[in-house]
């Protein structure tokens, strides 16, 4: 019974920081188009257990992706330079909907696994039934 | 005893395995996106069939025991051969580890039924449906 229960709590640390990553890459999306804002990223890492193998995951602290953000010209702009630039995100949409996907795919394997567990230790319940 | 009856035993066998391989596939399931971490498994199911040699091995029963084999020591997870790493270093494939779940859910629920029909050839030879 403990294998279930170990299993069924591996699945769900990793929905829990898929939806983590999901949340932080809705975030950038939104802010695709405020100036000056950077890309959030997420990272993951194994918790060790007590039993020396990597087992849980979680997600680590947020990093802020340090590459230049996208100059855009537009010279009537509050926050434009003398050149008439100013400083936009350096979101790039289809870099997060590519991650997004991934997320997704990977949520979804984890919740059949959650799901499987489950019906394994109910078809062993099922024979103390009856 | 039922623990006497080999089949029973097998099935038991069986069964425990495939739950331990389950926890193993839901860790790498969990760990798919976890950059340095390499697919593990444990080795597949095997029924004891009882042979003199078997039977006469050295058991460990504490844990500071040198020799013999303890019962948490028997399924040893190894790396998984073949499984080739991404360029963050991690290395599962959702799609091997999914043939590999439906694998083991196929052999719990085989060891069930062998359980189960073996229990109904019991209950009828005492007479009960």
């Amino acid at each position: 019974m403990t294998e279930f229960s170990d299993s069924l709590s591996l699945s769900v640390s990793a929905l829990k920081a898929q939806s983590q990553r999901l949340r932080h890459l809705s975030e950038n999306i939104a802010n695709a188009d405020t100036p000056g804002y950077r890309r959030k990223t997420v990272p993951f890492k194994a918790v060790f257990d007590s039993a020396d193998t990597p087992g849980r995951v979680e997600t680590g602290r947020v990093r802020i992706d340090r590459t230049e953000p996208e100059k855009v010209y537009d010279p009537s702009h509050p926050l434009a330079d003398e050149s008439g630039h100013y400083a936009g995100s350096n979101v790039n949409l289809v870099i997060e909907l590519a991650d997004a996907r991934e997320a997704q795919r990977s949520y979804e394997a984890n919740l059949k696994m959650f799901e499987q567990a489950r019906q394994m230790s109910r078809s062993l319940m099922e024979l103390l039934r009856r | 005893m039922f623990e006497n009856l080999s089949v029973f035993r097998t099935a038991h066998a069986m069964a425990s395995h495939a739950g331990a391989r389950q926890a193993v596939i839901a860790r790498n399931m969990a760990n798919a996106d976890t950059p340095g971490y390499t697919a593990k498994d444990i080795a597949p199911f095997k029924a004891d069939t009882g042979s003199a040699s078997a039977q006469f091995v050295p058991r460990a029963t504490r844990a500071t025991h040198l020799n013999g084999t303890s019962q948490a020591a028997q399924y040893a997870i190894s790396d998984r051969p073949g499984a080739v790493a991404e360029p963050n270093g991690n290395a599962v494939s959702l799609e091997t580890e999914m043939v590999h779940a439906v694998n083991t859910k196929r052999q719990h629920d085989r060891a069930l039924a062998i359980y189960r029909s073996s229990l109904t050839v019991l209950r009828s030879a005492i007479g009960r449906k």
